[in-house]
């Protein structure tokens, strides 16, 4: 006792209730006099307040200095707090979509209150960067093009990020949220798609690629040196991230139940060619195969299973195996859902859904029966969304449909696909030149009619991406 | 035009539960009469333990109970609480309790719990507690474990202390959980029938609370308490609990539907004097109302499947469970603000309305807790 007397007087705070026992003080009322030492306090001692006993307790020190992250980026001049009264704009994801949409607001309405709601951090990137990112030599941290808290103050947007929308209760115009309920004038549903998971494949095992936050991680579990990944799903994603992440030096297995790669997108000679072009890289393709499941093994790893009963080895598997809209917000609000498409049903000119004041765009809308997990429609919808909440006709023209443009960035072999019409299964293909120059070949109708050319070719190097007319939303 | 509604609405609901509107009747005369002569006494500190048992009687502990492990009706059982809770929040509270120690029971499939020993629970003749708030936000990642289970032989020995458990007496028990120190078997806990009454189990008492003193409200100290195969709910625990989580959240929407009920009522109750000027407050007794309305059809499409265990079904019944806790502590502060100084009165039901609600918002699962765990459920799994 002599002996610690010296020593500073500390502090335990109770875990269960947050009573601090503070050795100074002591606890006078039960029986502990002002200088008991918390390791003499008798073992039958209980919490004053809650009556817990002393292994409850922990060290405490005053005033943590934890520093608080602030959760809201609220611009400090704008009078946007929460209340009925100030009932504004509310737009339900901070994608490229939900920006979009606030950017197009602000600019028509210096004044109307805008509240951002997205489940993410709400940082601005460009999603189609997330599957070229070693191609093109860009860190993570050069990934995010905007903070989240900057974009806010200056599209002047209350923003409540990592909050996840719970429900649409359409009678009070109220979105319920983990942050608290909040009331809409408009409502603008820009949550976007998620990865559609097949049920044999477990979640905790197999990673989706369609944000930055999951993307930043994978990249951190693969930063050790070079790994054996599966990419289950050889479309549009799983080839681009399968030649990603070859170049950045791991071994890929890239999986698919056709025996081509790009098959839903393009015809099988260009799958060909860019097998070709990938024969330098370490990517082994293995078509035709239904997988059935991914285990974890005992020796450590995992194995992507399949029906013919062979077992492939991997670090990592990711799956790549489409998307699809979650119908949890637009079920509460019983708004019409396509569920052919798989999006919120939305008016081609001005974004509208089924319930008035409220809109869809980018990957969750669904619009003349079909959605669009492309880049290109999102500004045009955005700004009708803007005009039609401001109240400004929009001209027909802005928002007529351009004809489909869809770039594959496989840096081997990069591939456009020019359409005239929107993509369907009609007409046949027909070969124009396949030399060592690339690949040049023609969609026709039955009549003659080009529905669509696709060139192929690693000599031309890839267009920008800020430039493409409609850069898919590579995940 | 509300009564109509409460009792017609069962009846729509689930045809088949033929006793429902009698129920209902049974339990509004009971919350109208003795409840409500009770209802001071209860928030100052005395225990209604007549009034608890004769609620037992007319069956509000038994609607939720159905044939073997199968869910009774949830609503009627909801609806009996909102009854309570309307008059008094402290008794609401504590059919609550009732009412989900005998969910406990009833999915424990251990004969010793079932059969004689459940009729006597859900007709009230015995009566039970719940400590399951500290294991609940221990699965959240709030807290961590009070009590510890150490394997002896025959069964387990208990040491450890969980504070604030409510609904408790010399003869009456309550369901707890412990984490289980084997070193030999793998990591579990063990969720077991605690009796007041046993060797080694001391009730503590605890400092007062602004509200509701009089429903027994102890700090339940284990000292080397041996429990039997014949109190053990289950072991382990862990699959149990997934599947009676959503059952257990359900059930408490009812004492938060009926204190907003309560204040609602007390609104109507002076509008015929105030309402030329309550006319200038925010949230009304008819927009309350309406939303509370639409709440409650909610929370009665739950019910019809109250064990699911489907990710979405959670979602909702956790939402659903932190609105009647945002409506209650509105129509409460709104409740307070139509009466002015008249609610205002240490003798007003008003202002003890108000203290209910706070109880409401910050009880197991408090508001904050509810929506951390939406958080978690609505985030996709990821490999580590």
């Amino acid at each position: 006792m002599t002996a610690s007397a010296a020593a500073p007087w500390l502090q335990f705070i109770c875990e269960v209730c947050g009573l601090i026992y503070d050795e100074a003080q002591g606890d006078p009322d039960c029986g502990l006099p002002a200088g008991t030492r918390f390791a003499d306090i008798p073992d039958d001692w209980a919490c004053p307040i809650c009556g817990v006993g002393k292994a409850e307790f922990t060290p405490y020190t005053p005033a943590d200095a934890v520093a608080v992250q602030p959760r809201r980026a609220r611009p400090a001049a704008a009078p946007l707090r929460g209340g009925r009264a100030e009932a504004g704009v509310l737009i339900v994801g901070a994608g490229r979509a939900g920006w979009q949409v606030a950017q197009a607001l602000r600019e028509r309405d210096a004044a109307v209150p805008i509240t951002v709601v997205c489940a993410c951090a709400g940082d601005v990137y460009d999603k189609p960067q997330l599957s070229v990112a070693v191609a093109r030599g860009t860190a993570i941290e050069g990934l995010v093009r905007e903070s989240a808290s900057t974009a806010a103050r200056r599209l002047n947007v209350r923003l409540l990020h990592t909050t996840a929308a719970v429900r649409l209760d359409t009678a009070t115009r109220t979105l319920r949220t983990t942050r608290g309920p909040l009331r809409w004038r408009h409502l603008v549903l820009a949550h976007g798609a998620e990865p559609a998971l097949p049920a044999v494949l477990p979640p905790a095992l197999v990673w989706r690629i369609n944000d930055l936050a999951t993307y930043t991680r994978l990249r951190a579990a693969l930063a050790s040196g070079p790994q054996r990944i599966a990419i289950i799903g050889a479309g549009m994603v799983g080839c681009e991230l399968a030649n990603d992440l070859a170049l950045a030096g791991h071994s890929l297995t890239l999986l698919d139940a056709q025996t081509r790669p790009l098959s839903a997108q393009l015809p099988a000679a260009a799958g060909a060619r860019l097998l070709q072009a990938w024969a330098d890289l370490p990517i082994r393709f293995i078509g035709g195969v239904e997988v059935t499941g991914v285990t974890r093994q005992p020796e450590g790893g995992l194995a992507v299973l399949t029906v013919c009963g062979a077992e492939h080895a991997a670090d990592h598997v990711i799956a790549a195996t489409g998307l699809r809209t979650p119908g949890r917000l637009a079920r509460s609000a019983g708004l019409a859902f396509d569920s052919g498409a798989g999006g919120i049903n939305a008016d081609a000119a001005t974004g509208a859904t089924s319930h008035p004041g409220i809109y869809a765009l980018g990957d969750c809308a669904a619009v003349d029966g079909r959605v669009s997990r492309y880049i290109e429609p999102i500004a045009r919808q955005a700004r009708a969304i803007a005009d039609a909440i401001v109240g400004i006709a929009t001209a027909p023209a802005a928002v007529a449909a351009l004809p489909p443009l869809l770039r594959v960035k496989t840096s081997s072999l990069p591939m456009t696909l020019t359409a005239t019409r929107p993509p369907t299964d009609e007409g046949h293909w027909v070969t124009d030149s396949d030399d060592a120059q690339g690949l040049r070949m023609r969609r026709l109708a039955a009549d003659g009619t080009l529905l669509a050319t696709l060139v192929a070719s690693a000599a031309t190097p890839a267009a920008p991406l800020a430039t493409g007319r409609a850069t898919p939303t590579a995940r | 035009m509300i009564m109509a509604e409460l009792q017609d609405a069962p009846l729509a609901a689930a045809p088949a539960a033929a006793p429902t509107p009698s129920l209902l009747d049974r339990v509004r005369a009971i919350a109208q009469g003795p409840l409500r002569a009770a209802a001071d006494a209860t928030d100052r500190g005395t225990y209604p333990r007549e009034v608890l048992q004769s609620l037992g009687a007319a069956g509000a502990y038994a609607a939720h109970i159905g044939p073997g492990a199968e869910p009774g009706d949830y609503m009627a059982a909801i609806r009996a609480m909102t009854e309570v809770s309307r008059v008094c929040g402290a008794s609401g509270f504590m059919v609550w309790c009732q009412q989900v120690c005998g969910l406990y029971m009833q999915q424990s499939g251990n004969p010793a719990l079932t059969g004689e020993r459940l009729l006597a629970h859900s007709s009230g003749a015995r009566l039970g507690a719940t400590g399951m708030s500290n294991p609940m936000k221990a699965y959240a990642g709030i807290e961590t474990l009070l009590l510890r289970a150490t394997p002896v032989p025959g069964g387990y020995r208990i040491n450890g202390t969980l504070p604030w458990v409510s609904n408790l007496g010399p003869d009456h028990y309550a369901g707890v959980l412990a984490h289980v120190d084997d070193p030999q078997g793998a990591a579990r806990e063990l969720m077991f029938l605690l009796a007041c009454d046993a060797p080694g189990v001391e009730l503590r008492d605890c400092p007062s609370f602004s509200a509701m003193e009089g429903t027994n409200t102890w700090a339940i100290r284990c000292t080397d308490v041996f429990i039997a195969a014949d109190a053990v709910l289950a072991d382990p625990a862990q699959p149990y609990i997934a599947r009676i989580r959503g059952a257990f959240v359900l059930l408490q929407t009812g004492f938060g539907l009926g204190v907003a009920q309560g204040a609602i009522d007390s609104m109507w109750r002076v509008e015929p004097q105030l309402g030329h000027v309550n006319g200038f407050l925010d949230d009304r007794p008819d927009d309350l109302q309406d939303e509370l309305d639409a709440l409650t059809a909610r929370i009665e499409g739950l019910c019809a499947t109250p064990l699911n265990t489907d990710r979405e079904h959670l979602i909702n019944v956790l939402d659903v469970r932190a609105h009647a806790s945002e409506l209650a502590l509105r129509a409460a502060q709104s409740a307070l603000l139509h009466a002015g100084a008249r609610g205002y009165l240490l003798s007003s039901d008003v202002q003890r309305r108000v203290r209910e609600s706070h109880f409401v918002a910050i009880v197991t699962p408090a508001i904050k807790h509810l929506r951390k765990e939406i958080a978690r459920l609505s985030a996709p799994e990821m490999p580590a």
